[in-house]
Order: structure tokens, then sequence, then C-alpha cells
């Protein structure tokens, strides 16, 4: 079936775009990768009469990094995101995620930007990303604000964006000297599998004395958002790294979420992997630290 | 709405005027008539659809037609050269890789781009690649074949 039709705008800057999307208002949508839009538009779930082009954008597809302060352009696409050197060694977990989402087309065409804003419960890059402490940056024409990217989710495909702004990247900074992190994704295939559960997890050690002094374990598709399992990261902060303490961690995991029962799995199901997943994977930072 | 664009559509430039509700897919298909791309799930899952844009594999489906203006397109169409069929579909032929055919010309496009990029693919990294290229036929493996043989063939210098 043939897209609705709509007018085609493409914006010469970022700026531009904020301007036409006031201007708009309730017609317009924002097209990045369209991955998630054009199948939606398809459907007739969205028919919006226009279309704001990010896609082309150059000031949206740009990765840098200055004094520890990394900038994600939210159009850089996801295999851009899964090779760039800079996310590999400063974000592992990050470029892992980038590389278990979708398919490898599909990750050329798919943005770091759509995967955040489409809001999905079972989204593979968020829990990375906010396992590292990230911010986004929302732009509207006259205004910008910062926000942590865990406070822009309100529920499935909801945020707390407003209509007149872009979210124009994403802010990280680089985690300390002893710190480590992986990211987990369990499906039914290695690719175009939506998650049956996934995850991240982070800790940072004090060098001196070897104990986990900040520590973030993020889970996903077990809420309505992902979810930040606090008994677990409470229990981790201040004890010495270690299986003991990583399988008492994943228990906690298990609890601290609220998984339902659907067509990719049981909640019972899911609780038993988040269990297992979070103590490997909390194992895997561990292993980041010792490989430095 | 109607958008006038201009693109290397395997290796010949074109000018195109597309609806720009269009996708990269109904372009090709229905204005071109390059029937070789395959209409399959229309949301990205199967990969039937799949060209390759400035080298990289994409789903035609999930691309608007206006996206490709000042890009190059490489459909299956634009494989065979004057010097004959590529290397990677004489693989396919020779090991047997095509049944059905419908999933072939993606399957195809994505091999070519990963020997494009990665002359010695392990097994694991071919699989990896066409992770996005369903096939309700081969069971694979005659496809993990080809892929593999045109890889060998390549790097010993012969197409």
């Amino acid at each position: 079936m043939t897209l609705p039709r709509f007018q085609y705008n493409e914006p010469a800057s970022l700026a531009e775009a904020c301007q036409m999307i006031r201007a708009f208002g309730e017609k317009a949508a924002l097209l990045a990768g369209g991955t998630d839009l054009l199948v939606k538009m398809r459907n007739r779930e969205r028919q919006p009469q226009e279309i704001v082009s990010l896609a082309e954008l150059e000031e949206m597809t740009q990765i840098s990094a200055a004094g520890g302060r990394h900038a994600i352009g939210a159009c850089c696409t996801v295999s851009q995101i899964a090779a760039s050197m800079e996310v590999k060694s400063t974000f592992p977990a990050l470029a892992s995620g980038a590389e278990h989402l979708g398919s490898p087309a599909v990750r050329n065409i798919g943005t770091i930007g759509g995967n955040i804003v489409t809001a999905s419960p079972s989204a593979d890059l968020p829990p990375a990303l906010v396992a590292y402490g990230a911010e986004v940056r929302l732009k509207s024409e006259d205004q910008e604000r910062f926000l942590p990217l865990e406070e822009l989710f309100r529920g499935p495909g909801d945020t707390c964006i407003k209509k007149d702004e872009i979210l124009a990247d994403l802010r990280l900074e680089s985690p300390p000297e002893v710190s480590g992190a992986g990211f987990f994704k369990l499906g039914n295939r290695r690719a175009l599998q939506i998650s049956i559960v996934n995850g991240a997890c982070y800790f940072a050690l004090n060098p001196g004395s070897g104990e986990i002094e900040k520590a973030r374990v993020v889970l996903g598709a077990v809420a309505p958002t992902l979810v930040r399992a606090v008994s677990a990261e409470s229990l981790l902060v201040g004890e010495k790294p270690g299986k003991g303490l990583f399988q008492e961690a994943g228990r906690a995991a298990a609890l601290d979420c609220s998984p339902i029962d659907d067509l990719r799995g049981s909640a019972a199901y899911r609780r038993d992997m988040i269990q297992v997943l979070t103590c490997r994977t909390l194992q895997t930072a561990l292993d980041e630290i010792r490989n430095h | 709405m109607k958008k006038k664009i201009q693109m290397s559509i395997n290796r010949r430039t074109c000018e195109v005027e597309v609806e720009t509700h269009w996708t990269l897919l109904d372009m090709l298909r229905n204005e071109l008539g390059l029937l070789g791309t395959k209409r399959g799930c229309e949301k990205g899952d199967c990969g039937a659809c799949t060209v390759l844009v400035n080298g990289k594999p994409v789903n035609a489906c999930l691309y608007l037609a206006v996206r490709a203006n000042g890009k190059e397109i490489l459909t299956v169409e634009g494989l065979e050269t004057d010097e004959g069929l590529h290397p990677v579909q004489k693989a396919f032929l020779k090991k047997g890789a095509v049944q059905c055919g419908f999933c072939t010309g993606g399957m195809l496009l994505t091999a070519v781009s990963l020997l494009d990029k990665n002359s010695s693919p392990t097994e694991e990294e071919v699989r990896s690649a066409i992770s996005g290229n369903l096939c309700r036929c081969t069971g694979y493996q005659y496809i993990v074949d080809a892929v593999m043989f045109a890889a060998e063939r390549k790097n010993q210098g012969v197409a």
C-alpha cells in the first residue's frame, strides 16, 4: 500500500526545522530515518500533512568530543554509532546495543534520535545511554533545554518532548577511568527481533578501595518505560565487585521490574531472564575494567 | 506534491519527477520498471526490497524516493556488466543458492556490499550480514556457501 500524501519540507538547518514545526503545529511530523514513521503512515496510524525532514541535515549527524564531553547528533544512523571508534572505545555498551538493533539495512537508515523518541519500552539504544548517564538536548525555535534521558519517557510511545521541540543531540561524559558497562538483549533470533528483555549495567570503582562507587542498572521491555533497578543499584554500591554480589544484584533486579505476559514471553520468564542477564552483564562490566 | 530529483541508478545519471509520498521502492518498480527489487512486507522485516544507496544496503520500502536525490543507487539489474554476470551472481548459480528467487536480489546486493568492505568474511560474518534478508526456501546454507565461494574466488583473482 502506498503512503498517504503529504507536503515534504527540507529545512536547511536545525533552526529552520524548529521554525517549521512551530508553524505547522499538529499537521507536522519529523522524519529522521523513517523506519518507524513510514510504517505507521502506511498503516494509516499517522497521517501528517507536513513532513519536516531532518534526515539529510549534516549538523545532526555528527559525533563529537571535547574535553571528555561527547555529543551524538540525533540523526546519526544506528550503523554509524555501531561503527564509530569513539563510541566503541568510550561507550562499548552503546555500540553493543547498536549492533543488536534490527537488521543491517534497518541500521543503515534508522537513527539514534528515532530510537529514542519512538519511546518503545523495548528499544535497544536507551538502556546503555541511561546506564552511561546520557542527557538529551531539546531545541525549539527560541529555547533549548537539557534533560536526563531517563526522565524523557512517560509511557509506551509517550515522551515529554513538547510539540515545538526537536531532540537535537545526546550528551555524555566520558566514564571515569575505573569503570565498565555492558548491554544485554534477549530475542528469539539475533536479528529483526523486538527484545523479550534487554538492559544495560554500568558501575565505577573507587580507585583506592576497589569498592563500587556508582552503579546504574537499566532494564528494558519489563515495564511501560525502561526502569532503573534501584534496589540492585543500592546493593552494589559500597561493595567489592564479584560473582556472589552480582548474583544478589540479579535477584534484586528481577524484583525491581514489572513485566507482563505477551506474545514474546511470559512475565515469569522475563523476570528469570532479568535475573540471569543482569548478573552476567555486571560481569561483562567487570571484565571491561580488568581488561583496561 | 511532485519534486524533480537527480541521482545515479545502476551507474547511469537519471532525472525523475517523483511524488514526495513515493518510497524508493515505488519509484523503482512503478516509475522505472525495475522489477528486480521486490515488494515484500513493506515494513523493513523481510529485506526483499534491499538496494544499495551509496554502497550500503537499505530497505527501499522505508526510504522516501526524494531522499535518493544526489545519491548512487544500485539495484539487482545493475549487477551485470558488459563482462557478464557479477561474480556473486555466478557464485549463487554455481552453488544453487536460488530457489523461488524472491529474496535473491536483496541477498545478492547485501552480499556484494559485504564483500566490498570485507573481502574475507567468516561464515558468522556472512550470516550476520544477511540476517535482515529472509529466505523461506533454501534454509540459507547454500546462500552462505555461495557468498563464501565468491569471496574465495575474488581473493584468488578469478571472477
